[in-house]
């Protein structure tokens, strides 16, 4: 270019063609350049950010993978999903979730659009929860240590074996300091942890010595049925003593059933018992412990009947024992996450067909009316029907009353936030129009509900939901206490509801109102088909942000004698003893599950914001 | 309330005023409007020329005076007010159609809900307005998608829905594109020329020149002059009136 700015210019008649942007300005490496490297202090905040995020995330996964208990989850799934519901009344909620999957399925596919990637995602899912108790089921369990000791009878010990397992015995005598320092990895029974600990220790000091171990022990494994079983090589009884301490018995097992390791200590070969000494531990390899959980405490003896009978046993049982060591993710996943997948796979897999089958439907009957009517219909007659079927009736025999005050954990949680979203929305709507009323006495009488509700903490209105309202009416005091709490979270959810409406009634252009009214439309066509549909569309975020507030606000009902989600939790962690230890993984759990449905709200909102006229809508 | 003798006119107004607070908008303002006339009100801004035509439809109330159209008084009765507002249609300046409806939707909501006609029927009507507007085609486009132009047919559209035997419109073209004045222009000759009484408050001298009956001069809340286009553009008598065609034209 000359430099010169031209007097005179005409462009040519045809428009030079559109090019491409240069690379780094688009892309991954473009977004990357201008979100993350943009600048030197950019540059620096990312490097740190990451390395935050990557130290946070490799230290949370270590503790979940390698030492956390997430049994206290799995063996508690009953308790979390449905509170203290009667155990042989579940099929009712279980007969509630299916109505209202059936119908969700359906309304999905008459009216949702569902992205591909979104199916695709939930069938791999699927597919991983049904894959991974199979995969597992061929990790080898880890080893189960229990101590015989000198003078104490040892304990024979009973388990539940398969037909074909391979399983090992081995005794390990403790007879030198290194051993002390050897790790322990696998299952160690409670009793025999805490017996070592305090010989370890007396090793240590040197007041035991260990090397003075002379114990004579003989291990024999025989079937329900009292019989020997023999190695391959015939081999029934195994004995160590002073030529040999120690070794294994390693046994294919003949049948499913309960079989017992008789662990037998010869005394007279000292001469007597207080000539014992040394101690040693019996190391089991290839069983599996059982859970004694009721529920699989029937299962097991209707399969293989009763344990067998005797003197001193020793169960397999997981509440006897502790894991110790870090795992290996193989054994994480065998552990931790094969059994809680085989848990919630049937039901799951039931819930999915009963969607799909749902959602076919409601895609194929997209057009007809009478699938539309007959839809909407089931929404309505669901609500009444599911309350039914789950309190049920006094004196009746099928439907036996289950009073609101048994429901809990995730049930009580997911009907609490349900209907107070049924309830609160009208209310608050109603509440918002009142306010910008022209008559004063509604438009006082409004605004005066709508301070008082938000200027008060809603654990106050809890409260006096449960104390004060049967003090005032006493015809009210036997209203139950769920349908208390329910009127209060409505209230509370009802008066910032008509905030975020007002809001949006406040954006209307008047001009909007005043074409209504030119074309003839009265007021109350002019709220329901101009006014409302825009405002409401407008505050999605603020209104949608509101239930998934009451969402988790329902937590606060643990507070006044109801066992929600977090109530249910708390009584597990801190009621059963056993389970106390593992308070974070069971909270950990819960957070999950409250993030998972919080999220699925939030996804719902931007759906709504940006369907219809909102499209047009950034 | 019918009309059958053409010589009734069919909006009276009698010695109207109108206070916004103490400010007084309206001054004894008299007209009387024949049907099939088109009445065009110039003036500067601040004359009350808006205020004036939105209370003819009970947008605006008056404090004095007689309005009455079609032979109902306009009043406090809400009665009176529903049924004079289904029977005049208006066309504001922004427009105001509602974003959140189609614009099918947009022409065919007050009939279906007002006038109770089954979808069916009002969609017909819809389209047949649309048709006569020039934009048949965009019925099932949201009216943020359309151009400011067409948004204003629309609105045309939509108040023909209604069947009305008056048109009011509010500076209609004031807030378009120079491109789009024309094509808006263009309907309101049309429907001028199929003989429906049009009351149109503009600044556009040349759709006056050709298409009105009368122009009126609004100046300060009063009416200053009021004539046929030949004699407001080539013989205007009083000094306010040139003073303002002088500024314009």
């Amino acid at each position: 270019m000359s430099g010169r700015t031209p007097d005179f210019y005409v462009a040519p008649s045809e428009a030079p063609p559109s090019r491409r942007p240069p690379v780094t300005t688009i892309g991954p490496l473009g977004w990357a350049r201008a979100n993350l490297f943009s600048s030197p202090v950019n540059s620096i905040a990312t490097v740190i950010t990451l390395g935050l995020v990557v130290w946070f995330i490799a230290g949370f996964l270590s503790w979940a993978i390698r030492s956390a208990q997430w049994g206290v989850v799995t063996n508690n799934l009953r308790l979390i999903g449905s509170g203290l519901y009667d155990r042989r009344e579940i099929w009712r909620v279980e007969l509630a979730t299916a109505i209202l999957v059936l119908l969700t399925g359906l309304s999905l596919g008459i009216w949702g659009r569902v992205a591909r990637a979104a199916f695709i995602a939930v069938l791999v899912t699927l597919g991983i929860i049904l894959v991974v108790p199979i995969a597992a089921a061929n990790i080898p369990q880890p080893t189960i240590h229990a101590l015989i000791e000198p003078r104490k009878a040892p304990s024979d010990f009973v388990f539940v074996g398969y037909k074909g397992d391979t399983v090992r015995f081995a005794l390990a005598p403790q007879t030198d300091l290194a051993a002390l320092d050897e790790p322990m990895i696998g299952f160690v029974e409670m009793q025999s942890r805490a017996e070592w600990s305090t010989q370890a220790r007396q090793a240590r000091s040197g007041e035991l010595d260990l090397a003075a171990y002379n114990l004579v022990v003989s291990l024999r494994l025989i079937d329900s049925g009292g019989r020997t079983v023999t190695t391959p090589d015939g081999l029934a009884e195994v004995r160590y003593g002073a030529d040999e301490p120690g070794g294994a018995l390693e046994v294919t097992l003949p049948a499913d059933g309960w079989y017992v390791l008789k662990v037998t200590r010869d005394d007279e070969a000292n001469g007597e018992r207080d000539n014992n000494q040394g101690y040693a531990w019996l190391r089991i390899e290839g069983v599996e412990l059982f859970s004694s959980q009721e529920g699989q405490t029937a299962t097991r003896e209707e399969e293989f009947g009763a344990p067998p009978e005797i003197e001193r046993p020793l169960y397999a049982e997981e509440k006897a024992y502790r894991f110790e060591g870090t795992r290996s993710f193989a054994e994480f996943i065998n552990l931790q996450i094969a059994p809680f997948f085989e848990r919630i796979a049937m039901p799951l897999v039931l819930g999915t067909a009963l969607f799909v089958n749902g959602w076919i439907i409601g895609t194929l009957g997209k057009r007809e009316r009478a699938v539309r009517r007959w839809t909407l219909l089931g929404w309505l007659v669901a609500a009444p029907v599911i309350l039914i079927v789950l309190r049920g009736f006094g004196g009746s025999r099928a439907l036996p009353l289950v009073s609101t005050s048994m429901w809990g954990g995730l049930l009580l949680t997911l009907l609490l936030t349900i209907v107070g979203i049924t309830a609160s929305f009208p209310l608050g709507v109603a509440l918002a129009l009142g306010r910008r009323s022209d008559l004063p006495v509604i438009k006082w009488t409004c605004t005066l509900l709508i301070e008082t509700i938000r200027g008060v903490p809603l654990i106050t209105i809890l409260f006096m939901a449960k104390l004060i309202v049967p003090f005032f009416w006493s015809g009210l005091s036997n209203i139950d206490l769920t349908i208390r709490m329910m009127i209060g979270l409505t209230l509370f959810s009802a008066a910032y509801l008509a905030e975020n409406v007002r809001g949006g009634l406040q954006i209307i252009p008047y001009g909007q109102i005043e074409a209504a009214r030119a074309l003839g439309l009265n007021p109350f066509l002019t709220t329901t088909f101009i006014v409302l549909p825009q405002a409401l569309r407008a505050v999605i975020p603020a209104i949608v942000g509101q239930f998934i507030s009451l969402f988790k606000d329902t937590s606060l009902v643990a507070v006044v004698g109801l066992f929600e989600l977090v109530g249910i939790v708390d009584t597990i962690v801190s009621g059963q003893p056993i389970y106390r230890p593992y308070q974070r993984e069971a909270y950990f759990f819960i957070a999950i599950v409250y993030f998972v449905i919080s999220y699925a709200m939030s996804d719902v909102s931007r759906r709504l914001e940006t369907s219809g006229a909102g499209s047009l809508r950034k | 309330m019918d009309n059958g003798n053409s010589n009734e006119p069919i909006i009276v107004c009698r010695d109207v005023n109108k206070w916004f607070g103490n400010f007084h908008v309206l001054k004894d303002i008299n007209l009387e409007v024949q049907p099939q006339e088109v009445v065009v009100i110039i003036g500067p801004s601040g004359s009350g020329k808006s205020t004036f035509i939105r209370c003819i439809n009970r947008l605006e109330e008056h404090q004095e005076g007689q309005i009455i159209v079609d032979g109902i008084e306009l009043s406090h009765d809400v009665r009176n007010i529903a049924t004079i507002r289904s029977e005049i249609g208006m066309v504001f300046q922004q427009f105001n159609l509602f974003p959140h409806l189609t614009v099918m939707q947009n022409v065919s909501l007050a009939p279906r809900y007002v006038r109770r006609q089954p979808r069916r029927n009002a969609e017909e009507v819809a389209l047949q307005l649309l048709a006569r507007v020039g934009i048949p085609e965009q019925a099932h486009k949201y009216p943020g998608q359309l151009s400011g132009g067409q948004q204003q047919r629309v609105a045309i559209a939509r108040a023909l829905a209604m069947q009305p035997k008056i048109m009011l419109f509010d500076e209609p073209t004031s807030a378009l594109d120079p491109e789009m004045i024309k094509e808006v222009l263009d309907v309101m000759k049309e429907l001028a020329r199929s003989g429906m009484t049009m009351l149109v408050v503009t600044h556009e001298m040349g759709f006056a020149r050709e298409v009105a009956d009368r122009i009126v001069l609004f100046d300060e809340g009063r009416i200053v002059e009021m004539g046929s286009p030949e004699h407001f553009f080539t013989n205007p008598q009083h000094e306010r009136t040139r003073l303002f065609l002088s500024q314009i034209l």
